[in-house]
């Protein structure tokens, strides 16, 4: 029986869907989290009774046909790029997008990855790495006889030094857009590298048409609005009973029928 | 005389397609844009003696509810909804599709594409491309889509003159050999917004439950029939 197979296919979305809300909920205090959202589609139909067909010898046709679909499917698991809120740290190498754009880490393997976490710290040498310890890009190196750090909205890394009153430019953080953001991919660890999805990164200084400017002291938290998780969560548990319920029903129908006299 | 048998059948077989049709409407509750079906079941009457008449069951149609679906809020600048009567229109390689699925987004070509990947045209029958270097995407009541540096294009949203003779698909879309019209001025689109299914859950459940208990009745009364036949066939032989 179709329903048997509609009913699984409903359930397994659901499971996919729990899942998503699940990690959503999961990184809902992680530093520059997006938050995903499980998309669905409905599936082929087949045709038992074409529309237009004709219904007598008299050519009548037939208004609506008869077409039952075969479920339902994951068409994708999007990334909600709505920006998160600003936490204010006052560390000095904490940093936040405030707007679109991404920041470029260079990993060791020597690919650029991208990440909105901006809990940036210093390498022994006294480079701004990561919290993963991976340097940005391009590679800024604050003196060690530094005192204060500024960086401006648009990206320039100042440092003033022991004893002088004068600041020092030392830098210029860069930062990265995507035509659809939506398509990088997820490595973990905050990340994201760029696809064919994604197109090839524009790099520009924040600030600039199209790119996000900068706030110091300030951390962007993750997108997810947990009451808004909790509800699709039990909307989604709702919508797997329901489909168990189909086919707990399907299932005692067939045992009728297998026991026909 | 086993007419009753196969009355009885017929009410079953449709009952199956009636739960399949359910189940596809409690599967696809999350959809976004998808439309309730229902099944619409007609008498099929046939003659198979001179003074006998004989009435089967048959599924006729499945008809779609075309009600609103209700709105959630995504937070997504180009998932995008349609207040009212109409379509969005994408392209495909075998001419346009409509739907009513908004979640859309932007591809590597920064066109306005569907879940799918299939560009969404606009009313010159082009695709809606961003202009490069823009994040802001304004989508206004009346389906223009603009950017900070201006208008880019108006969605072409359309209606049909008769929207049950349209076909599902999958995936959202629709197809149907009738010509567009514009959709009704009185249609919005509404931008951050989802439409959701318009599948009522509990009806749906009180549905399955009417079939499934349907179907029993149908059963018993095969096995009733079935009984007064093999009663029949003893007590006619034992008074030989």
């Amino acid at each position: 029986m179709r329903s048997l197979a509609i009913g699984a296919t409903g359930m397994i979305a659901q499971q996919l869907n729990v899942e998503t809300i699940s990690n959503n909920i999961a990184n809902s205090t992680t530093t520059g989290y997006k938050k995903q959202r499980a998309e669905f589609q409905d599936l082929l139909y087949q045709n038992f009774r074409r529309i237009g067909s004709t219904s007598s010898d008299a050519g009548t046709v037939v208004p609506t046909g008869v077409q039952v679909g075969a479920g339902v499917r994951v068409a994708a698991v999007a990334r909600v790029l709505e920006q998160g809120n600003l936490n204010i740290t006052d560390n000095k190498l904490d940093v936040a997008i405030n707007g679109s754009g991404y920041f470029q880490v260079t990993l060791p393997s020597g690919d650029t990855s991208y990440t909105r976490a901006g809990n940036f710290k210093l390498s022994p040498e006294g480079v701004i790495v990561t919290a993963d310890g991976y340097p940005i890009q391009p590679n800024i190196t604050i003196p060690t006889d530094a005192v204060d750090i500024a960086i401006n909205s648009s990206g320039e890394v100042m440092v003033k030094l022991d004893g002088q009153t004068a600041t020092q430019n030392v830098g210029q953080i860069q930062l990265s857009t995507f035509a659809n953001a939506a398509g990088l991919e997820a490595t973990g660890d905050n990340l994201f590298l760029e696809t064919g999805a994604s197109g090839q990164a524009v790099t520009g200084n924040p600030g600039a048409p199209g790119f996000g400017r900068i706030t110091q002291g300030a951390l962007e938290t993750s997108n997810v609005n947990v009451v808004q998780e909790i509800t699709t969560l039990i909307t989604a548990q709702r919508a797997y009973e329901m489909n168990s319920k189909v086919i707990k029903t399907t299932d005692e129908m067939m045992q009728q029928a297998s026991q026909m006299k | 005389m086993e007419n009753s048998i196969y009355v009885a059948m017929s009410r079953q077989m449709a009952l199956q397609r009636q739960l399949d049709v359910t189940s596809n409407n409690i599967a696809n509750m999350n959809t976004a844009g998808y439309k309730n079906q229902r099944m619409l079941f007609t008498e099929f009457v046939e003659r198979p003696g001179l003074h006998e008449k004989v009435s089967f069951v048959q599924d006729r149609a499945v008809v779609r509810d075309l009600s609103n679906g209700a709105m959630t809020q995504t937070g997504n600048p180009l998932d995008l909804a349609l207040t009212g009567q109409g379509y969005f229109t994408v392209d495909t390689a075998s001419g346009p599709r409509y739907t009513r699925a908004g979640n859309f987004r932007l591809n590597d070509q920064r066109q306005i594409v569907d879940a799918g990947g299939l560009p969404v045209l606009a009313n010159n029958g082009q695709p809606l491309v961003m202009p490069a270097g823009t994040s802001d995407v304004k989508v206004s009541g009346d389906g223009t889509v603009a950017t900070e540096l201006g208008p880019v294009g108006k969605l072409n949203i359309v209606t049909f003159k008769n929207e049950q003779l349209m076909t599902e698909v999958g995936n959202g879309l629709y197809v149907t050999d009738e010509q567009p019209e514009p959709a009704p001025v009185e249609t919005k689109v509404a931008q951050g917004l989802l439409e959701g299914s318009n599948v009522k859950p509990v009806v749906e459940m009180t549905q399955m439950i009417e079939v499934q208990r349907q179907y029993m009745s149908a059963q018993r009364m095969m096995d009733n029939e079935h009984e007064r036949i093999r009663t029949m066939i003893q007590r006619l032989g034992r008074s030989v």
